[in-house]
């Protein structure tokens, strides 16, 4: 029976070849570093290997996993934080913080008003402790805004 | 004495305004942290180290707070598991089983009260001891060679591993990982880069806060989107709340007896508080025997764990102070603050920067009763905080997270794998894959790979070499029965599920 | 160093980097707080108190690449700016002669000058057999693998160099032979010597004081030209017969492409701070020892020092 330990115990061993063949690559050592840099990643490696293969043959009984509606939810906040850390930069921090803090808070407890009021709630609040109490060079907006 | 005139330099350092004024916000900020369910030590002290250094704080300040918080988070995880059956944080999950039925029984107030002293007196003697015995310790590490060293870090993984996880196979996987993390980038010695699949973000290596805050802050909104955040609203209303004096003089041997259990456990590397609140927890129930009532809502069963864990915390710092190799997963948090601080542990720390070290003592003395204070009369403080909705309470730690991981380093790179370490998080939690192992793997791999070269090349690539000392011989032996003795000693010492009711 | 401080120190540099146009730059190739950063800070701070600049120095620090990002920058994009001086050390020169900088090299650059240095020292337990530099080095000759140094820095490295010069001065030719390892910084290194593990530190001055004062270890020489002031007792190397001179130097380079005449002005600046009061204490305050060379004198020492260490490196393998 495919269990998600097992699942993960196959992926966990094709990273560990993974690490095995590009460590091969690597130069064997010499006199002032005996083993080099390549023997201590393969021994990693092999205990990566030997004990992903400890859960693909005795797998625990299966997570709690959640339901299809929350996994996607989960997926879709994970979604909306890859957002939120490619727009940091180029949006400033009052927008995008408002409207990341404002999605998961929604998700967390769907209520809509209390949600937008997090989301920009904390987007001063953190922007004002953040920049004035604790002194971080945060860009409010985005720069082309400023000039 | 040596002892007091150090004392006096550190109190000197810890007496400053601006210290003690750190001490107190440490206390605070790690009160509540630690009695917001799903916030513990390790991520409570996480999301403020980046925060820290753009403050510009100097490396005593900046450890005075970040140790504050951890005391603070220590005390404060007693508070949801006795109101809410819900664990601040995962040392205290031995509270709940017998503070979340008296809490119950309508003694709630004499359940946080009898705490908050076995915290203080678990956690005070354990700064004492601390204090007495570390200057002490500290001259251990001219024992210490690249054998010795990578025969510590061994049983530190073995140690953290046996007891992280009910299934030795992931604790191990987590370790590896860890390791595996830690060797991404350009190796040091011989300038080779490795692992980074060409990308040169990568090449620099993953900076282990990122993965800290990763796997400690991030990961915990998806637990609370998963559940809605249901079941984090108050349980049990707090009455008025007395001191029962009777009570907490009867628990006087419990706590004495946790403490010191409770700090030989922190000092163990790797085994760290949730061992001492455990060993205590048994212990105490043990001796009490069927009559005392474990599990029922007494006095001892409160005072026990809560003696153990903060004892723990404190014995936790000898190893990192000394040696280097932290005792727990929040020590492993702070040796990452002191790495980036580049102060080195060992003997040299105690001779070299005595007001960093003594200070840090002093502070902890004086945060201890900063923490009584908070803990017993301003205890409804705290239960009124445990009120914020995690509808903003998780959004606000996600946020916080992030801004502190882009103030130090300016990175959408960085921030990207944060998320991704959020994620990996919130899987190996679901799957009852420890997560201190990868944290302990990242921060010591570079280490632990050092020593074991540095080692083959003063033996001249004789594997034997690693077992030459006793010393060596001793930790291997320890690193070995501390993995596979969990295996034996599941039946007792079972992680405790949740009791639901 | 580590991965946190790098990228912290990085933004700090891409925050600072923007300033006035007129004013002379300092670049500090890293971190505030290191050596670099102490240099520029420094040298900057006496140059406007002795009133040889009118406004005062701009520090920028540009952390990356131990140096190597700033060296980029310095020879790709500012180099005629007869307003810039970037701090330097040894380990700029090492980097550079062991080609660790991107196919970098030491000529893109003109060094202007050192006004200080931490000298070099081999150091074993007060309990070690070695009593002088001779001692060691015959035992060495004897049975190579039976002496293995400690040191600060990675193999190939400055304090891997130190010993291994003194034995080429010693006439020892097999110097692969010798056993270094490189810890995390000249206290560990010290602390795995007085442990027994290793049976030799090589560092810095500054990195042992402690130790010496305490008494745990045993100063065999310090690898300088004279005796360092406030440590009379410390023998040099040469004066036991072997002429190795490694210091950690404090100084400065410009740009390549300045007039001679700005090349020349910065020596004479230079050299004007090296004498003043001011530095002498900041020098006394961090361990210093007074190493002043300024203009082409320093700038032909820093290709002979170049040289050698390409030579050694090549000898040991860390480059081909």
């Amino acid at each position: 029976m495919i269990r998600s330990d097992r699942i993960l115990g196959v992926v966990v061993v094709i990273v560990a070849l993974a690490f095995i063949v590009s460590a091969y690559n690597l130069p064997a050592g010499n006199l002032f570093d005996k083993l080099g840099p390549k023997a201590f990643p393969i021994i990693v490696a092999v205990g990566m290997l030997v004990s992903a293969v400890g859960l693909i043959l005795r797998p625990d009984p299966e997570a709690d996993w959640p339901e299809m509606p929350s996994l996607v939810s989960i997926g879709f906040a994970t979604l909306v934080l890859i957002g939120y850390a490619y727009s940091l930069k180029p949006l400033g921090f009052l927008a995008p913080t408002a409207v990341a803090a404002a999605i998961l808070s929604y998700q967390i407890s769907p209520r809509p008003l209390p949600a937008v009021l997090t989301g920009v709630g904390l987007s001063a609040g953190l922007f004002i402790i953040f920049k004035y109490a604790l002194g971080l060079g945060l860009f409010a907006l985005p720069r082309g805004l400023l000039g | 004495m040596d002892l007091f005139a150090n004392l006096a330099i550190g109190f000197e350092v810890a007496l400053s305004p601006m210290t003690l004024i750190l001490a107190v916000v440490g206390c605070f900020l790690g009160t509540i942290i630690g009695a917001l369910p799903g916030l513990g030590p390790s991520n409570g002290v996480a999301i403020l180290i980046p925060i820290t250094f753009t403050m510009g704080l100097d490396a005593t300040a900046a450890l005075v707070l970040l140790t504050s918080v951890y005391y603070g988070a220590m005390y404060g995880g007693r508070i949801s598991s006795i109101l809410l059956n819900i664990p601040g944080d995962e040392p205290a999950m031995m509270t709940t089983l017998d503070g979340y039925p008296m809490a119950k029984n309508g003694r709630a107030g004499d359940a946080l009260v009898i705490s908050g002293v076995a915290s203080f007196v678990g956690a005070f003697l354990a700064t004492v001891a601390l204090a007495l015995v570390a200057p002490y310790l500290a001259r251990i590490a001219y024992k210490f060679g690249p054998a010795e060293y990578f025969a510590l870090y061994a049983l530190a993984f073995a140690t953290l591993g046996g007891m992280a996880s009910n299934n030795q196979a992931k604790s191990a996987l987590a370790s590896f990982i860890g390791l595996g993390i830690a060797l991404i980038g350009i190796d040091n010695n011989s300038g080779f880069t490795r692992f980074t699949g060409g990308n040169l973000h990568l090449a620099d290596g993953i900076d282990f806060l990122v993965a800290i805050v990763g796997l400690f802050a991030v990961s915990e909104v998806f637990f609370f989107i998963e559940s809605h955040g249901k079941g984090s609203a108050v349980g049990v209303v707090l009455g008025k709340v007395t001191v029962p004096w009777r009570e907490i003089w009867s628990t006087r041997w419990t706590m004495l007896r946790s403490s010191a259990v409770g700090f030989v456990a922190g000092v163990l590397p790797g085994a760290g508080a949730s061992l001492g609140s455990f060993m205590t927890y048994m212990m105490e129930k043990s001796i009490a025997g069927k009559q005392g009532g474990f599990g029922t809502g007494v006095a001892k069963g409160v005072a026990a764990p809560e003696a153990g864990n903060n004892a723990a915390a404190g014995g936790a710092l000898v190893p990192m102070l000394t040696l280097g190799v932290p005792g727990s997963g929040t020590t492993a948090v702070l040796l990452a603050v002191l790495m980036t601080l580049n102060i080195t542990p060992g003997p040299t720390l105690f001779a070299d920067r005595p007001d960093v070290v003594w200070g840090l003592i002093a502070a902890l003395l004086i945060a201890n009763f900063v923490l009584l204070a908070m803990n017993v009369p301003m205890v409804k403080v705290f239960v009124r905080i445990l009120q914020v909705p995690p509808a903003i309470l998780l959004p606000g730690v996600t946020m916080i997270s992030f801004v502190g991981i882009y103030s130090l380093s300016g990175s959408y790179f960085d921030l990207l794998l944060m998320v991704g370490f959020g994620v990996m998080g919130y899987i190996f939690r679901k799957m009852d894959i420890p997560t201190v192992p990868v944290i302990l793997g990242i921060l010591l791999g570079y280490q632990m790979e050092n020593n074991l070269r540095h080692a083959m090349t003063l033996s001249g690539g004789e594997w034997t070499y690693l077992l030459s000392s006793p010393i060596s011989i001793g930790l291997w032996i320890a690193a070995a029965l501390g993995f596979i003795a969990p295996m034996f000693l599941r039946r007792f010492l079972r992680k405790p599920q949740m009791v639901t009711d | 160093m580590n991965k946190t401080l790098k990228v912290l120190l990085t933004s700090a540099a891409l925050t600072f980097t923007a300033g006035s146009a007129f004013a002379t730059e300092c670049i500090a190739p890293a971190n505030p707080g290191g050596g670099w950063d102490f240099t520029c800070r420094q040298i900057g701070k006496i140059l406007f108190d002795i009133g040889l600049v009118s406004d005062p120095v701009q520090v920028t620090n540009m952390a990356g690449a131990g140096g190597g990002l700033a060296f980029a920058h310095v020879v790709n994009e500012r180099n005629t700016d007869e307003d810039l001086i970037v701090a330097a050390s040894s380990a700029t020169t090492t980097r550079l002669a062991q080609n660790a900088f991107g196919g970098m090299t030491a000529d893109q650059v003109r060094f202007v000058g050192a006004i200080g240095a931490d000298p070099g020292v081999i150091v074993v337990a007060a309990d070690s057999p070695f009593q002088t530099l001779t001692d060691l080095v015959e035992a060495i000759k004897a049975d190579p693998g039976s002496v293995a140094f400690a040191g600060g820095s990675a193999a190939g490295g400055f304090d891997h160099m130190k010993p291994l010069q003194v034995l080429k001065a010693a006439g020892f030719s097999d110097i692969t032979s010798v056993k270094y390892i490189g810890v995390d910084g000249g206290a560990d290194a010290i602390t795995q010597t007085i442990g027994g593990f290793t049976q030799a530190m090589t560092g810095d001055m500054s990195e042992i004081v402690g130790f010496i004062n305490s008494g745990e270890v045993r100063a065999l020489a310090v690898l300088t030209e004279e005796r360092v002031p406030g440590f009379d007792q410390i023998p040099t190397a040469i004066e036991q017969g072997y002429d190795v001179v490694a210091v950690n130097w404090r100084g400065l380079y410009v740009p390549k492409g300045i007039s001679d005449e700005a090349f020349n002005a910065w020596g004479e600046k230079l050299a004007a701070v090296a004498a003043s009061a001011e530095w002498q204490e900041a020098m006394a305050a961090n361990g210093l020892a007074p190493f002043t060379k300024v203009g082409g004198d320093f700038q032909s020492w820093i290709d002979q020092v170049v040289a050698d260490t390409v030579e050694l490196s090549k000898e040991i393998g860390v480059i081909q």
